[in-house]
């Protein structure tokens, strides 16, 4: 088992590693310094380590990093920062659907995946999308009501930090 | 069946201004961008990986254990076995800063040593340069067991003969209450209900597996960053790695679900053990695997209930016996017990009760804190019991209850008078009124509705003397830090400690940072657990923070000649409140001619920075730590149960709304309410999100979540076999939130951590009972219980 | 971690086939993953050479070619729900499509892989049998066909040699007066896998009638099947309740559940019949 150089274009940073065959995308990002990449469950049962990849929103646990090679992944941490967070992120902290975190950065790219393809879900395309990320403390609902509120942010363009009790 | 809400007695709560606020909450931020460093994110220079090995045997000697061809392999460092450490104990006994002594033979074994009791049970700890090398060298380590009898029902293990795995008998613990004359109230009685129940194992399933960070410092301190919920078990770690309690530093981290499996120490010890032997950082991290079979689980229960009721459905008697299965260490298991012993009879007044329980080991997992800690398993129990009565009875279920609720001022099964509002009537009539009209049955989907009320403490028993430490103070521009030793664990801990400060130092939450969790640097403020940390915590920073508002106030009231309870604080700003300056605009008018006046506006304030500016050159403390104790007491009578026991519970019922499908056991939730009387909220969206989450485990604990145990292999280590609930299997609750304000924790805030659970799984139970005519004695109502159910009317 | 392993990484089919004539028998290929690589962690395969097919163009696309509906092996479930072929041909198929796994897993699972691992809640095999669906294998020594109902031959057991590729899937375009039903019985509702499968399709005529029908189960017996003698019932027979309560009946008599879960023969009998129900409506349209 050799290793090659993989390129990786993270968060619209460009990345080379000597990475082994048998190492997945969750554990090359990670060593990247990705750590909201979560590793949850290691089987795609979790959704902790879901990233875009291509746009598409995957487990990143059952990627090999050879597999690809000079692809475009999102994690996210790529959407947004503090001083400057993605609707998503705003309005996930805004309504409650953040407690322990560690479900979060996964939720949030099922999320934005949604709405890059139906801007305007149903509550029951919301569940749909995410099928695939376990939340052990919210019961879902606070989320829900995140990307609801995400999606009128973001359709109406708005990008702003008002939100009601953000930052008092 | 109708039901309209009883109307609350009248209440009248201050009005604050960031106290009751939905604000976001100061984590929130951090984690929603993926900024939050949790254990497994951290690293350090010159890091090693970890591992443990651990036994594939639930009963066995360990004949032969070979581990050279793993200390062989290059680039694995060190790898300890029991010879190593061989006084390395896990003190299993309760956390926290009590300092009482531990309870003898509750010790298990860091490492095995000549015997493993459970599969999972670690035998070796690997240190290696890379995660991978690490695995390896697992599989290099050879072992050969002499598989020894087991015993896997704790029914079993209590009987004469059965392998013996806690000496002398496998009992763990007992307790009993015996309250009034049982042996009249039966002979009263003008029916006896007797009913048994079942419950099963089940995983927390904290999404963040256990894992952490340690490495020895310039001063030899082992300092060990990882996601905890106690930090005061530097002490136990300290004596199992045989160092002064003064050379740990348990730096708890953010944690990523903790539910009560975070409670005893997990990776602590190893990282300590591994980072002393190597003098480099070592790093370990569970896989989703290992922390099923390694760490601890709900405890099963068998419950059984017999009950003298009269035909108006009071209770007249009780008698309950509990069985429960600790799995094959002792950990928290006698205090679950308790706990279910105490919450056995319900939120209920029953004069004449007598309870008996009883925790056996056995070779599977150890059983120990999930959140509930044995409350919700008594209330699966008798909030069944409940509904059967109520049957039996021909009576509306809501009506046995009503008779039955206990009253603010009445003795509870321990005789501890409540003293705070139980709104039992109140919350049931919400909760059911919610529910609105009920679907009507379709084809083969019959459609039933439950409820189930519930008591559950907050606070931690008395008799353990809990105390909480927070320091506050204000800096020089006004903005305030608190420090204080609160793990928080995901529901919002620290929020609330600052949403506290902020209210009493009359600034925003954003001026307010936190600096916790560091057992070396923050004032200790106890367990994470038990539902205590608002109550606890959130008392000693009200304590701490008012005491500081009381020295500014004083400085202040002498600036602006007021008495102190004339000023206020908000927005950063020092005033004289409005309904002062009234009165003080008339006195002005007369001491005109007596002094020289000043100006008296409506807007006469000061800023806070130059407040504090002021005490800070006059040398005032613009700093305190407070110590806040709850009610310390002696234990309970041994041989009747009787004694306080907690310094409060929390009350409420949850009502849901479920379709069950005849033909295929399949179970619907179509709609759930939980209202449960919180006190008053710090941070309602926060209550919320408790409520609604707390209420999801409840409902996977009836429905989606079988843990599978074969001769102490658990069949269902993974998540694709063991089914939490995802985000298309239930309705979200509707949580109605009532504020009585007669909490002991700060504003009159009760706890609503643990309580959020407790209610919805008999809530589950007493609807699909009510869906097809006939009640599953066991969780979870699996379609095959379900059909199995069915089968039994068709018969 | 994963295991170590050669990883072969082909631009084109025959470059493939290749390699897996070349590292035969110790060769798996890997296509989304989503079985292979959480079964090369917990030990289960450890093949010594993998070769990565996922990018293979040959093995996407859906395409009507010849009356058929022809599937590439590499095409995704979640491309199954989005394709209008699929969606307007195979119901049944989708329904399966959009019970199976969950959002992520959509995303890599393919159809080749869910065929070629064949555990018994594979949740596209009952579809695709109902569909008289057969498989296209290929290897560098020639191309074969075999019918899917012959292809798996026990749990997660195929006639599969080493050296070939699952590269198509196809089955005839139903004709008109045709209907499809899916439905899977898990523990929770979404994200799991199949504690009963049951999958229908029937090819009617303008008044109702059934000329054919195909019923296939999985997860309630050793391996994949047909329910045979309920297809011989209702061949050119009404679809009258009591003639779908018989066939749902000998479905029910042909399933062989493990010890212990006999309750499985009620829910497929109960599904059965619903499942013909929904479909018998769908036929007259």
């Amino acid at each position: 088992m050799q290793p090659r150089i993989v390129t990786l274009n993270v968060n619209g940073r460009r990345h080379q590693a000597a990475l082994n065959p048998n190492v997945t995308l969750l554990y090359a990002l990670r060593d990247l310094g990705y750590t909201d990449v979560k590793n949850g469950c290691e089987i795609g049962e979790c959704g902790a380590c879901a990233v875009l990849l291509n746009g598409q929103p995957v487990n990143s646990c059952m990627v090999l990093a050879w597999q690809v090679d000079g692809a475009e992944i999102i994690t996210n941490s790529g959407l947004g920062m503090m001083d400057n967070p993605h609707p998503l992120q705003e309005a996930f902290a805004d309504t409650g659907a953040v407690q322990c975190g560690f479900c979060t950065s996964g939720m949030i790219i099922s999320a934005k995946a949604l709405l890059d393809r139906n801007p305007h879900p149903t509550e029951r395309e919301i569940r749909e999308a995410l099928s695939g990320n376990l939340c052990r403390c919210t019961g879902y609902g606070q989320i829900v009501e995140a990307i609801q509120m995400a999606a009128k942010a973001m359709n109406n363009g708005s990008m702003s930090n008002e939100q009601p009790g953000g930052g008092r | 069946m109708k039901y309209t809400a009883k109307p609350l007695p009248p209440v009248e709560l201050p009005e604050l201004r960031q106290v009751g606020q939905p604000l976001r909450r100061v984590d929130a931020l951090g984690k929603a961008v993926g900024a939050t460093i949790y254990g497994a994110d951290f690293s350090m220079p010159h890091m090693l990986h970890a591992k443990v090995f651990r036994s594939t045997e639930p009963s066995a000697r360990i004949k032969r254990l070979d581990v050279s061809c793993a200390k062989a392999l290059p680039g694995v460092v060190c790898v300890l076995t029991s010879e190593d450490a061989p006084n390395a104990k896990l003190t299993t006994d309760m956390p926290g800063q009590t300092g009482r002594a531990a309870r003898a033979g509750s010790d298990a074994p860091v490492l095995a040593g000549d015997k493993v009791r459970f599969v999972g049970e670690p035998i070796a700890l690997v240190a290696a340069e890379t995660q991978a090398l690490a695995e390896r060298a697992l599989e290099l380590i050879e072992i050969e067991y002499e598989p020894l009898p087991g015993v896997f029902d704790p029914v079993e293990a209590i009987k004469p003969g059965a392998p013996v795995i806690f000496e002398p008998d496998n009992v763990v613990a007992r307790w009993k209450i015996r309250k009034g004359n049982v042996e009249a109230g039966f002979a009263a009685a003008d029916m006896i209900v007797e009913n048994t129940f079942r419950m099963p194992f089940v995983e927390h399933v904290y999404l963040e597996l256990e894992s952490g960070v340690a490495w020895v410092d310039e001063q030899g301190v082992i300092n060990i960053r990882a996601g905890t919920q106690v930090i005061e078990h530097f002490r136990n770690i300290a004596r199992a790695v045989g160092v002064p309690q003064n050379k740990i530093r348990v730096r708890g981290t953010l944690v990523g679900g903790g539910f009560g499996g975070k409670e005893d120490i997990t990776v602590e010890i190893f990282l300590a053990l591994l980072a002393k032997h190597t003098h480099r950082p070592v790093k370990l991290v569970y896989t989703r695997e290992e922390s099923f079979i390694a760490q601890s689980k709900r405890h099963p229960f068998i419950i059984t209930h017999r009950t003298g009721v009269k035909k108006s459905g009071r209770i007249t008697a009780a008698e309950i016996e509990m069985i429960a299965d600790s799995g094959a260490y002792p950990y928290l298991s006698p205090y679950v017990l308790l706990y279910a012993t105490i919450m056995a009879s319900g939120p209920y007044r029953i004069d004449n009760l007598r309870v008996d329980s009883v925790v056996a080991a056995t070779n599977q997992p150890f059983t120990s804190a999930f959140r509930g800690f044995g409350g919700p398993q008594a209330a699966v129990a008798y909030e069944q019991q409940m509904d059967e009565i109520a049957k039996a009875l021909d009576l509306d279920p809501l009506e046995v209850r009503r008779v039955n609720y206990i009253k603010t001022g009445e003795r509870n099964g321990t005789g501890q008078v409540i003293t705070s509002a139980t709104w039992l009537e109140e919350s049931a009539t919400r909760a059911l009124e919610a529910l609105g009209e009920k679907t009507p049955n379709h084809g083969s989907v019959k459609v039933g509705w439950g409820f189930a009320s519930y008591f559950q403490s907050y606070g931690r028993i008395t008799w353990f003397h809990d105390t909480s430490r927070a320091w506050v103070g204000v800096e020089m521009d006004g903005t305030v830090v608190i420090r204080c030793g609160a793990p928080d664990i995901g529901a919002g801990q620290i929020n609330s400690l600052c949403q506290i400060a902020a209210e009493i130092l009359g600034v925003g939450l954003k001026d307010v940072t936190i600096h916790s969790t560091d057992s070396a640097v923050t004032p200790l403020a106890g367990t994470s657990t038990a539902t205590r940390q608002l109550y606890m915590s959130g008392s000693a920073v009200f304590q701490a923070a008012s005491t500081v508002r009381d020295v500014l106030l004083d400085r202040a009231s002498k600036h602006f000649e007021e008495e102190p309870e004339n000023l206020d604080i908000a927005d950063g700003m020092v005033f004289v409140k409005e309904s002062a300056n009234q009165r003080t605009s008339e006195s002005a008018n007369r001491r005109i001619g007596e002094q020289a006046s000043q100006t008296r506006s409506f807007a006469d304030s000061l800023p806070l920075k130059k407040l504090v500016a002021m005490c800070a050159a006059e040398g005032l403390p613009l700093s305190n730590l407070a110590l806040f104790t709850a009610p310390f007491t002696d234990g309970i009578d041994p041989e009747t149960g009787q004694g306080d026991v907690f310094p409060d519970f929390t009350f409420g019922t949850q009502a849901v709304e479920v379709a069950v499908d005849t033909e295929t056991g399949e179970v619907t939730v179509l709609k759930s309410v939980a209202c449960h009387d919180i006190g008053r909220a710090i941070n309602p969206a926060a209550v919320v999100g408790q409520i609604a989450g707390g209420s999801h485990q409840g409902l996977g604990y009836a429905l989606t979540e079988e843990y599978v145990m074969e001769s102490g292999v658990t069949k269902t280590p993974s998540l694709a076999e063991y089914l939490i609930p995802t985000s298309l299997d239930f309705p979200t609750t509707k949580v109605i939130i009532l504020e009585s304000g007669s909490g002991l924790g700060p504003f009159g805030a009760k706890g609503i951590g643990e309580p959020a659970l407790t209610p919805a799984a008999p809530a589950v139970a007493n609807a699909v009972a009510d869906a097809i005519g006939v009640r599953i004695h066991e969780l979870p109502f699996t379609p095959k219980r379900v059909l199995a159910a069915l089968d039994r009317i068709r018969d | 971690m994963l295991p170590e392993f050669n990883l072969l990484m082909p631009k084109t089919l025959p470059e493939a086939l290749e390699m897996l004539a070349d590292g035969a028998p110790d060769v798996m290929p890997l296509a989304g993953g989503t079985n292979l690589i959480p079964d090369m962690r917990g030990g289960y395969h450890s093949p010594g050479v993998v070769v990565n097919i996922a990018g293979l163009e040959e093995l996407h696309g859906i395409r009507q070619e010849d009356g058929h509906i022809v599937i590439g092996g590499g095409v995704t479930i979640a491309e199954l729900l989005d394709d209008p072929l699929i969606t307007q041909h195979a119901p049944v198929l989708k329904e399966a499509a959009a019970a199976f796994g969950n959002a992520l897993i959509r995303n890599r699972a393919t159809v080749g892989g869910n065929l070629v691992d064949a555990a018994p809640c594979a949740d596209t095999v009952p579809p695709l049998l109902a569909l008289n669906a057969e498989v296209e294998l290929v290897s560098k020594e020639g191309a074969r066909r075999v019918p899917l109902e012959e292809f798996i031959v026990g749990a997660r057991q195929t006639l599969r040699q080493p050296q070939e590729l699952l590269v198509a899937i196809r089955w005839p375009v139903p004709p008109p007066h045709s209907a499809g039903a899916f439905r899977k019985l898990g523990l929770r509702k979404a994200a799991c896998m199949a504690k009963v499968d049951v999958a229908v399709v029937v090819e009617g005529d303008a008044g109702g009638r059934c000329r054919q029908a195909r019923i296939a189960m999985g997860a309630v017996a050793p391996r994949h099947f047909r329910a045979h003698a309920a297809e011989d019932l209702l061949r050119d027979q009404p679809l009258t309740p009591e003639t779908i309560a018989e066939a749902a009946r000998l479905a029910a008599e042909a399933s062989r559940p493990r010890s212990g879960s006999e309750y499985k023969l009620q829910v497929v009998e109960g599904l059965v019949r619903r499942l013909l129900t929904r479909a018998a409506g769908s036929i007259c349209e």
